[in-house]
Parts: structure tokens; sequence; C-alpha cells
């Protein structure tokens, strides 16, 4: 089962559970002009539920293409399930030694660039928050949707699974977005909040952005973007400053 | 390809992609760049022998499963081997993990224990490890730590406390000429030259742009004050066995010069 984002993306999420708090490992589906496209291809740990949720979603013909953020293993576990290592889907990722990375049969991305993936335009951008290296956001032009893995994510409660951020009373919680960043992106505990801040401030300005899509958190949709990006300020100044140097 | 770093203490090595084209290398001709060479960023893992037992830091990428599975036959034989330590399960660094294991079933996987996602990388049955916590392999005991500058949550730095070797994972890696492949730092033609710490970390520590560099350089002192190492082995450079805090106050400088500069680039 999916959950519409936007007229054309879909949402297919998992979730794994921290004792009570639950943490979204998701993907999403894309109905392009020239056929289905995944962002991301979630964990391992969820195969099976993701496996059959795509199955159903695309009448049993599974994806086109795969793009993937970057080659961790709880987004890229599932791309030889889904049929990403076969010559009928298309593998996009923004490694360039994707041997190393585990992905040998990957059609490279640009960071900075952009693609044209089944009749749907597609633009890489270097992320300001991310873990790994060879991350990429990927903002898709035709629902004008922004996919941020490792950023934007947020710990939710049972119940809240399948939540788009009006569906909170207030948006996506304060305290669930300070704890997914405090606890996934730890370098945070250095970062100078304002330069981030121009960075996210640039990526608006250039991309028409009208939903946000993390991997691990719930979507952000247009009227709700505002009030996540200060709650996302206010998170990376909390989390600055309650790490001193010893 | 392997190089005895001190006693005990077995370097691997796996080079990757030639970097010229990606990093522009040739257009741009860095100082430290000759041109017409190729340029690597390497993967390295590194095997401890204490005489009683052997422990394996890291695994090299999935593109070298066969590399690394030799080396671990060279270097510890029918002895076995007895630790496999994943650094973090980053696809480079823990890639190989399953093939290990399954040709060494004797080992006992060590595992970070920070973070709140091994269940996702196949690391919930390993030995979790965090600050402080010790192997004594006979003659050598490594010494585990939380790691400092990271990617991935579930990571961890550590030390071999005879050797005071630092093993700072992604922290301090550089690029490489091609006929520099496994030599120590202090074997280079002429002065190391701190750009290619700069290329590195404005790439692959890419969050570096985004930080405030006292608090950062602050971390570094302590660093050099806690750690005080002989021998530097970071994951993707070569081996520092001399003057080793000198390159770590270096990384102030690095810390500096990506601060004010734009993005050099992307690993690529």
């Amino acid at each position: 089962m999916t959950v519409p984002v936007t007229p054309t993306v879909e949402w297919i999420n998992q979730c794994y559970d921290h004792e009570g708090r639950h943490e979204h490992v998701s993907l999403y589906l894309l109905r392009a002009p020239e056929g289905t496209v995944l962002v991301d291809s979630g964990s391992f740990y969820h195969r099976e539920e993701i496996t059959a949720a795509v199955d159903e979603a695309t009448g049993g013909d599974g994806p086109d293409a795969i793009v993937l953020s970057h080659s961790d293993y709880p987004h890229a576990a599932n791309v030889s399930p889904l049929g990403g290592d076969t010559e009928d889907v298309e593998l996009v990722a923004s490694s360039a030694s994707p041997a190393q990375q585990g992905l040998p049969d990957a059609r490279k991305c640009d960071i900075g660039g952009s693609l044209t993936i089944r009749g749907r335009e597609f633009s890489f951008i270097d992320p300001p928050l991310a873990d790994r290296s060879h991350t990429t956001w990927i903002y898709d032009h035709g629902d004008g949707v922004l996919f941020t893995a490792d950023g934007f994510g947020n710990y939710h409660d049972p119940g809240q699974c399948d939540h788009l951020s009006g569906d909170f009373p207030d948006g996506t919680p304060a305290e669930a977005v300070y704890e997914y960043h405090r606890d996934n992106l730890v370098w945070l505990r250095y970062v100078a909040p304002e330069k981030v801040e121009r960075t996210l401030d640039d990526i608006f300005a250039e991309f028409d952005v009208r939903a946000v899509a993390p991997i691990h958190g719930n979507p952000i949709e247009a009227a709700d973007l505002d009030g996540y990006r200060d709650r996302l300020g206010e998170a990376m100044r909390r989390i600055a400053d309650e790490y001193a140097v010893a | 390809m392997s190089r005895e770093i001190a006693p005990g203490i077995h370097w691997i090595y796996e080079a990757g992609p030639d970097r010229t084209e990606s990093w522009d290398l040739a257009d741009r001709n860095p100082e430290w760049y000759e041109a017409g060479r190729e340029a690597y960023v390497p993967q390295c893992a590194y095997l401890v022998d204490g005489g009683e037992e052997t422990l394996l830091f890291d695994t090299l990428s999935p593109a070298s499963t066969d590399e690394i599975l030799a080396a671990i036959d060279e270097l510890v034989g029918d002895r076995g081997l007895d630790y496999l330590v994943v650094s973090h399960p980053d696809v480079p660094h823990a890639g190989n993990t399953l093939a290990i294991l399954e040709a060494h079933p004797e080992t006992t996987l060590v595992a970070p224990g920070y973070g709140n996602d091994h269940e996702l990388y196949h690391l919930d049955d390993g030995i979790h490890v965090t600050e402080g916590d010790e192997i004594d392999l006979g003659d050598r005991v490594v010494e585990f730590h939380e790691a400092t500058f990271l990617d991935a949550p579930v990571s961890v730095w550590m030390t071999e406390r005879e050797t005071e070797t630092l093993f700072p994972v992604d922290w301090m890696g550089f690029i490489h000429l091609d006929e520099e492949k496994l030599a120590f730092v202090d074997e280079l033609d002429g002065e190391f030259d701190p750009s290619r710490l700069v290329e590195f970390h404005g790439r692959v520590l890419f969050w570096y742009q985004y930080i405030d560099v006292e608090k950062t350089n602050a971390e570094i002192d302590r660093l050099v004050e806690k750690f005080d190492p002989e021998i530097v082995a970071p994951a993707h450079g070569l081996v520092i066995r001399e003057d080793a805090t000198d390159y770590m106050e270096t990384m102030k400088d690095v810390t500096r010069t990506i601060d004010g500069q734009d993005r050099i680039g992307t690993l690529g």
C-alpha cells in the first residue's frame, strides 16, 4: 500500500522501531510519463513488505527505474530484488566508483546536473544535510518534490506512520525533528547553523519545492515547509549548543 | 597488496578508481600533482597480529572481495582470524563483512556500540564496543574510541597501545599519486602538501563547509592531547609514521581553508 504525496508521487513507508519510537526507512514511487521510477530501494530488513508494495503498486510489473540517493544499506539494499540488476530496470546512482559502493551496474548521475529518466526530469543537488559523502538530494521537476536523504527527517509515534505533515496537529513535532537529527547527523554538534540555512535558502530559491520527501521522516507538504525549516534551524542550534568540547 | 607498518600491524591497500578526471586534476593542476599521473584515494584495512590472536579492522570494498580474503589467508595462515572490527557500516569499509565471516566462521564480529539501528546493517549480533573497551591480542592490545569526525552514527575509532597507532577511519585521508601506493608519508618526494588533505576533506567530509571552525579546531586540540600517536593509519590515505601529531595539528589549517573557499567538489 502506498500513500499519495503529490499527484504522481507515492510514499512506500516502512518503520524501524526504536523501543516505541519509530523511524521511517522509506522509498518513493513516481509515475513518470514513460514508466515508474523508484527513489531509493529501502532496507533488507523490510524486503518482503517493500517488494510486495512495489509489486502491488505496479500491477506486478515492478519498477522501470531506480534512482538512489546514496549506497547506504537502508537505501540500497533492495536494488536486486526490485530488478535493479537487470537490463529492464535502469539504475541511477551518484558515485563515481560504483563498484566500490556495491553498485557495479549503475548509470552515474552528476551531483549538480540533471537527467531525464523515463520521461521525467530530475536534478541532483549537493546536499547540506546528509551523512555519506556521495549522497545526492533529488529534485523531481514534475511535481516539485525534493527528496532529502538523510536530512529533513523525524521520529514519530506508532499510529503516525502514514501521516503527512498536515496530519499532525501542528506540523511535524519540533522535538521529533531535533531527536532525529541529533542521533543521525552526528556532525551537527559542530555545525554553524547559518551556513546550512544559507545553502537551504539557495536550494529553495532555485527549485520550486512543493513537497519535501525525506527517507527517514514524514513527508512535508507545501503549507508546512516554512514551519519545518524553522524547527530544523532550532534543532541545529540546540544540537550545537548542547555539545561542548571537553 | 599489503605492507607491515610496525611489528604485527599490516596495512592492506585498495586503490579504487583513478580520480584524475573526476577531480579535474589535469586542468586544475594542484601543486602536488604531476601531469599525466594517475591519482587515488585508497581504501585501507589493517590487520593486527598480537601473536596470540589476530584482528582485522575494516574489510575493503565489494570490488576487492578476493583481494581481502587472499590477504587474510596470507597474513594469518592456518591460525585463523579471531576478530573482524567494522569501523562503520559504509559499503567501502564493511562491504566484505559477510564474505569474510563466511570464509572464517571462527571470527568474532566486533561492531561500534554507537548509533541506534544496528539491525539495519546486520550488526546486531556482534560484540558492541564503545570508548575504552579493549581487546587483548597478546603482544598487541587494541582500544576503541568514540569516533569524532565521522559520517555514519554507527562508528568507532581504534588505537593500538604498544605501537601508539591511531586508526581515525575517514579522518586524515588524502589523495596520492600512482607510484606512492603503500608508501609512508615520510617516503614521499619533497615536502607533504597539506592541500591533499583539503582535497579529501572538502569532498568526503563535505560537512566541513558547514561547521564552526573554532569549535572544530578545539576538538582537534583535544584529540592531539588525548591520543598523541606515533603512527596515524587512516582508511583513505597513506600511513603517517613520523611527526604524527604535527599532521593532526595541520588539520586545523585544513578546517580553516575549507571554510574560506568555495566547495572544492564532490567525491565524484
